[in-house]
């Protein structure tokens, strides 16, 4: 069996999974960004997570900034435990020694303190300052190689800060076993926040750009989801079960229902009526079969609204936990925080019915669009192997087109089900066309219904019977056009 | 010249309550840990210490236990200035001549100091 190397848990949500298990205990990493990029409150986070568990920590500056300022910064952040200061965590200056007795010195008074204060986390901030002092880089390396050995003995693990924009043939680069990169980048008038693992000795890090957010509770990184979910989390075990769409007239059509674990898209221009089919099938959730709306428009109050127009009654739903209404306006998200967001929402209540209204917001908050085919993979197959039933929206940005453009090809491809709506206009009257496309391994019927919305909910009566031409919107009888 | 004794890690608060003693009047010394504020206490003795708590080799609590425990220096008093471990050095009064919270006002504790050594003038 390969040798399994001891980690260290980081405690920032994300990280740990995109270091596969935390820090390697005794290695020692660099955690590089402009100022600004948050190296200062993610291991000062990683710092006070350490404390937490009984562990010390010894936390060197080797900058002019005062530790008062520090403190003053992380007292906003929940991880910030001013009982740990001087009490588990020990922020000490290293900056006079370095700057009055040189590189050496600092070596010596931070062995002695590591042993001191018998730290297991050391973390030098202001690595920067210390090439600075050196003479060449062959004085970095020493160093670095010096603060190393001395730590690794002592079974310390070290994290260097810097700002410098280092390149991988740096000195200091060749010598940790990890360099960990903090970016906010500028996209458009929007900016992000992206961490990457440049290096990881030992470690099959998840390699790439991960999405972070600072927020109170700290840092919070999103591993990118086609890199966590690759492969679904769990063994896929399709049955042939159906469960009921919410409009029985739809089960009817598709063959007895949506099968269990299976994911719908329902393609259509706005006012198709592609929202109250969604809350059709939301409202047939229990509390054992739990379900989960997932929307990007409409508030839940708008929703229960809507929900009552329709004959249908969300409240005892909310009320007996059987729904979940979470709503994220669709303004600046991050793709893998929404992703997130929506499978910890579905494990923390077993959802097994979930209405995605709709994929275009995922679409929107993309900064690369070119990877919204491996997320919608990864995503879909992941909800597919929990044995979510999923229904999902796709909106068309065109009323009346002739054509319908399937939104992206490789994404109807990963769906097994997919239901057109769109407007026709018949008698002078504009009616709406719901039509099925496509049913994984099912037959289905394939005739064009009317979708009727009432103050009873959905019927899908079989107006255009014998008409010729509905898909281009303007059926006719007999090859005659009826207005 | 009455001289008095400035012990911190960080540059920055020795060099401020330097100038500020300095335009006092006062003679001041530096040390940026508790175990190099000893080894000048070795070679003299100052009228007054200012030290902070969180110092590597040797923190302020432990400068002043070792500061007491020897008879030589037991009379000189000592003004902390600590950033979270006020509540630490208010539990040991019989340390500490006063405590300051950082950040401290810089001419209350040149007041304090004043005050101090004058008082010990005095008496």
């Amino acid at each position: 069996m390969p040798h399994e190397l001891t980690r260290i848990e980081t405690g920032v949500e994300g990280l740990d999974a995109v270091l596969r298990g935390g820090l390697v205990a005794g290695s020692s990493y660099i955690i590089q960004g402009h100022p600004g990029a948050g190296k200062t409150i993610l291991s000062n986070q990683i710092a006070f997570h350490h404390a937490a568990s009984g562990q010390h920590v010894l936390y060197v500056t080797l900058l002019a900034e005062s530790h008062e300022r520090l403190f003053e910064n992380l007292s906003t952040l929940a991880f910030f435990d001013p009982s740990k200061l001087g009490n588990g965590i020990n922020y000490v200056s290293a900056f006079s020694t370095l700057r009055d007795e040189g590189l050496t010195a600092v070596v010596k008074l931070l062995r002695q303190e590591i042993g001191r204060t018998k730290s297991t986390l050391l973390i030098l901030d202001g690595l920067l300052n210390a090439r600075e002092k050196a003479e060449s880089n062959l004085d970095v390396k020493t160093f670095i190689a010096e603060l190393q050995g001395h730590a690794a003995f002592a079974g310390c693990t070290v994290l260097f800060l810097t700002s410098s924009r280092l390149d991988e043939s740096s000195p200091e680069h060749t010598m940790v076993d990890g360099v960990i990169q903090l970016k906010d980048e500028v996209f458009g008038v929007r900016s992000a926040r992206r961490l990457q693992v440049r290096k990881s000795r030992g470690v099959k890090a998840m390699h790439g750009y991960h999405l972070f957010e600072i927020l109170d509770r700290g840092v919070v990184v999103y591993p990118r989801l086609e890199a966590v979910l690759g492969q679904p989390s769990m063994v896929d075990s399709p049955t042939t079960a159906r469960t009921t769409s919410g409009v029985a007239d739809l089960d009817g059509m598709m063959g007895g229902g949506l099968q269990q674990g299976s994911g719908t898209l329902i393609i259509g221009a706005s006012g198709t009526g592609k929202t109250t089919l969604g809350l059709h099938f939301l409202a047939q959730s229990t509390p054992e079969e739990p379900a989960l709306h997932f929307g990007f428009y409409e508030t839940p109050e708008r929703l229960k609204l809507k929900a009552r127009s329709l004959g249908l009654d969300l409240d005892p739903l909310l009320a007996s936990g059987a729904l979940e209404i979470l709503w994220q306006p669709s303004t600046e998200n991050l793709l893998d925080g929404l992703a997130h967001k929506l499978l910890e929402a579905v494990h923390r209540r077993g959802v097994k019915r979930l209405f995605i209204d709709g994929f275009g917001g995922f679409e929107r908050s993309a900064l690369e669009p070119s990877r919204m085919v491996e997320f919608f993979t990864a995503l879909t197959n992941e909800l597919r192997a929990l044995n979510v039933t999923t229904l999902g929206t796709w909106e068309l940005t065109d009323l009346f087109s002739r054509q319908i453009m399937a939104p992206m090809p490789e994404i109807s491809s990963v769906i097994d089900n997919l239901v057109t709506l769109r407007f026709v206009d018949q008698y002078s009257q504009l009616r709406r066309l719901l039509s099925i496309l496509k049913v994984r391994d099912s037959a289905f019927d394939p005739s064009f219904r009317e979708l009727a919305i009432s103050g009873q909910g959905i019927s899908l009566p079989e107006t255009f019977g014998g008409s010729e031409h509905a898909l281009e919107g303007t059926p006719r009888l007999d090859g005659r056009t009826r207005s | 010249m009455t001289t008095i004794l400035v012990v911190d890690d960080e540059f920055l608060i020795t060099d401020i309550l330097v100038d500020a003693l300095e335009e006092e009047g006062f003679r001041v010394l530096t040390a940026s840990n508790g175990r190099k504020a000893l080894e000048v206490l070795h070679k003299e003795v100052p009228a007054l210490v200012v030290t902070d708590f969180m110092m590597p080799l040797m923190n302020g609590l432990e400068l002043a236990q070792a500061i007491k425990a020897n008879p030589d220096w037991v009379q000189i008093p000592i003004i902390l200035v600590s950033g979270a471990q006020g509540a630490i050095a208010r539990a040991h009064p019989d340390l500490f001549a006063a405590v300051y919270d950082k950040p401290f006002r810089i001419e209350k504790v040149v007041a304090a100091v004043v005050e101090t050594v004058g008082a010990r003038r005095g008496s």
